[in-house]
């Protein structure tokens, strides 16, 4: 179910990319595929009453034990997309003294005229 | 004296970090010596690996597929060696400039591991990590002067970058999720073992794409003039972006695609991809007039090429394109330097302002001269050696011979019209260079020389396979690049003015949503051929 979630949280992103002009709203929809991947990384090998895998003397037999791979990985990329999106922000900031306008098109207009 | 692989991604990073202390204009020395350091203990560990095979290493002591993993193969040393002896020649080159602060210093020599680092990586999500790294620092790098207009280059860059990104990292979760591993070792035995083929379809697809635009091929690369030709990024950074990073989604590529090799069969797809982006690039270089934007779009042109060389699956076509990979890289960095002294010197961008170069800046025009001969594989320069190797290895095809005369053709006819600043005006006054500048410039001309001289001998010490070329060959080859010259020459003077779909083309300009449309629709075009004609 996460996965699928995933799938079509990661999609909805792409149509905002598509679909829209603005940039904050990029911005988000960016953090909106951050998520998605987060969610299908955690969700991959994600299975009923597993335990951390941790304190493994006190695991009974048979238990079955979360696969930490994926944590440790979407750390990683948690830290990143916030550092990825403090950085569109702050460009986003300068791009707007620049232009005085939050739309692509606009920007890309006057952009060109410029030159 | 050979080192542990990993001191080539950290040595620059700690190096960046105590140069931070130095002032800029005085520790230059010290970087010159770091450098030639690195660049030895590059050398070593290039010719350990070709005496005693791959190198493998797993950080931290754990067992393969826990620990991180480097490995250094044959390219991957050569190309580090390259990558330092490029950092080596970019610093000497600009030190004196007043950009070149603590904070460029910084990025830039980060910029040196991390891109060591990627050829070196042998795990996905490390590379994954690694591109964010390097997108980020790349980016910061082109609006580094603050000019306005590159601020819009700078985020479409960043943007369209992450989001390539991000389709790589989805793909890698949909493998981490059938395999259980991401060291591309472990993978490609995993994956040769997988009997479900069609599950592939969808992370391979979004790899894939990921990686299209990362390397700039045909429906993907309109972010890729903004950020190579961008007015403010200075032109070292230029020379490095065109030059070597860009070869970094390639190579990745080249990796990547060893892994489904077998189980997914796309080379056919990738040798009509990179036909028609070698082709695309030079229509879109010769209908540009600011001589930044001919040399990126031509960058588009060149990876085409190489994507094609490696798609072909043959071994002189494979290691004809990583020598030509080589040697585009030391070609366009001469290039985007010398237009950088050019761009200074005259005030303008406009290619037909800028005349007279050989009165004013002889050696600039000599550097450019002999990179355009390099560039338009003039036999004897470094170029033709290389495209030479990627014709031999794809003659079992139909039209070969006559794809890689139109791509070449493409070429001089683009720098047919790019050597006119080299044309006779009087009226320019003898500038003097700097010295600094000039030995780089005249060292990696020398290099674009001596490479097509001694190519073969290189290509068999590199890679250790050759195609000797004889004086007959030569004198075939020197027949045909005359001819084509002609041609070319005359089609510029007589033709070109008339066709106005160039001045069409020149207008073209995609927006960030058309980029992202771009790559959306790449990615459902691949996956839908996988379905239809893979497995």
């Amino acid at each position: 179910m996460g996965m699928i979630i995933a799938f079509i949280l990661f999609f909805i992103a792409i149509y905002g990319l598509i679909a829209r002009r603005n940039i904050i709203k990029a911005i988000i929809a960016f953090g909106i595929m951050e998520s998605a991947i987060i969610l299908y990384f955690l969700g991959a090998h994600h299975e009923r009453n597993a335990v951390p895998p941790l304190l493994l003397g006190q695991i009974a037999e048979g238990t079955a034990i979360a696969d930490p791979l994926p944590q440790a990985l979407m750390i990683t990329s948690i830290v990143i997309g916030v550092s990825v999106t403090a950085v569109g922000l702050t460009m986003f900031i300068s791009l707007y003294y620049h232009y005085g306008t939050t739309n692509w098109l606009k920007v890309a207009i006057k952009r060109k005229e410029e030159k | 004296m050979v080192i542990d692989l990993f001191w080539f991604v950290l040595l620059p990073i700690l190096f960046a970090v105590f140069s931070y202390l130095i002032y800029p204009k005085k520790g230059l020395i010290l970087v010159l010596f770091f450098q030639f350091l690195l660049f030895y203990l590059a050398v070593c560990n290039f010719l350990e690996v070709k005496a005693n095979g791959t190198r493998l290493e797993i950080l931290g002591g754990y067992p393969q597929g826990i620990g991180i993993s480097l490995k250094s193969d044959l390219v991957s040393a050569v190309l580090i060696m390259l990558v330092i002896f490029l950092f080596t020649n970019m610093i000497l080159f600009n030190y004196h400039k007043d950009y070149v602060n603590y904070l460029f210093r910084l990025l830039y020599l980060i910029l040196e591991g991390l891109i060591c680092a990627l050829f070196l990586s042998n795990d996905l999500f490390n590379i994954f990590v690694l591109v964010e790294v390097s997108t980020i620092i790349v980016s910061i790098l082109i609006i580094f002067k603050k000019y306005s207009q590159s601020i819009y280059d700078g985020i479409i860059y960043l943007f369209s970058n992450l989001i390539a990104a991000s389709f790589f990292l989805f793909g890698i979760g949909i493998l981490y999720r059938y395999f259980g591993v991401l060291d591309i070792s472990l993978l490609t035995e995993a994956v040769s073992r997988f009997d479900n083929p069609p599950a592939l379809f969808l992370p391979f697809a979004m790899i894939i794409t990921g990686l299209s635009l990362k390397s700039a091929v045909m429906p993907l690369f309109s972010w890729l003039p903004k950020a190579h030709g961008t007015p403010s990024a200075p032109s070292i950074v230029s020379a490095i972006l065109s030059g070597i990073y860009i070869k970094c989604g390639l190579f990745i590529f080249v990796r990547v695609s060893a892994i489904f090799h077998g189980v997914i069969d796309v080379g056919q797809i990738f040798i009509v991809m990179g036909a028609l982006t070698a082709v695309v690039g030079f229509i879109f270089a010769l209908s540009q007039t600011d001589i930044k934007l001919i040399l990126a779009y031509h960058t588009v042109s060149q990876v085409g090429l190489m994507m094609l060389g490696l798609s072909l699956g043959t071994e002189y076509a494979y290691y004809g394109a990583f020598y030509h990979l080589i040697n585009h890289a030391v070609f366009k960095s001469t290039l985007f330097l010398t237009a950088g002294i050019m761009i200074e010197e005259y005030h303008t961008r406009n290619l037909y302002e800028i005349k007279g170069l050989w009165q004013k800046q002889p050696l600039v025009a000599l550097a450019t001269l002999v990179s355009i001969l390099g560039i338009t594989g003039a036999p004897l320069f470094n170029g033709s050696y290389s495209k030479y190797l990627i014709e031999k290895g794809g003659l079992h095809l139909p039209f070969f011979d006559v794809l890689m005369l139109i791509i070449n053709l493409g070429t001089i006819v683009s720098f047919v019209k790019y050597s006119s600043v080299l044309k006779k005006d009087n009226s320019q006054q003898r500038v003097p260079l700097r010295f600094n500048q000039s030995i780089v410039i005249l060292t990696l001309a020398a290099v674009t020389f001596l490479g097509g001289l001694f190519g073969p001998y290189l290509s068999s010490f590199f890679f250790g396979i050759s195609k000797p070329i004889y004086a007959s060959d030569y004198l075939i080859k020197l027949g045909v690049y005359l001819l084509s010259i002609a041609v070319c020459y005359l089609f510029y003077r007589f033709f070109y003015h008339k066709i106005a779909l160039f001045k069409k083309i020149r207008q073209i300009e995609l927006s960030f949503n058309e980029i992202v449309l771009s790559m959306f629709i790449f990615f459902c075009g691949m996956y839908f051929y996988l379905i239809v004609f893979g497995g």
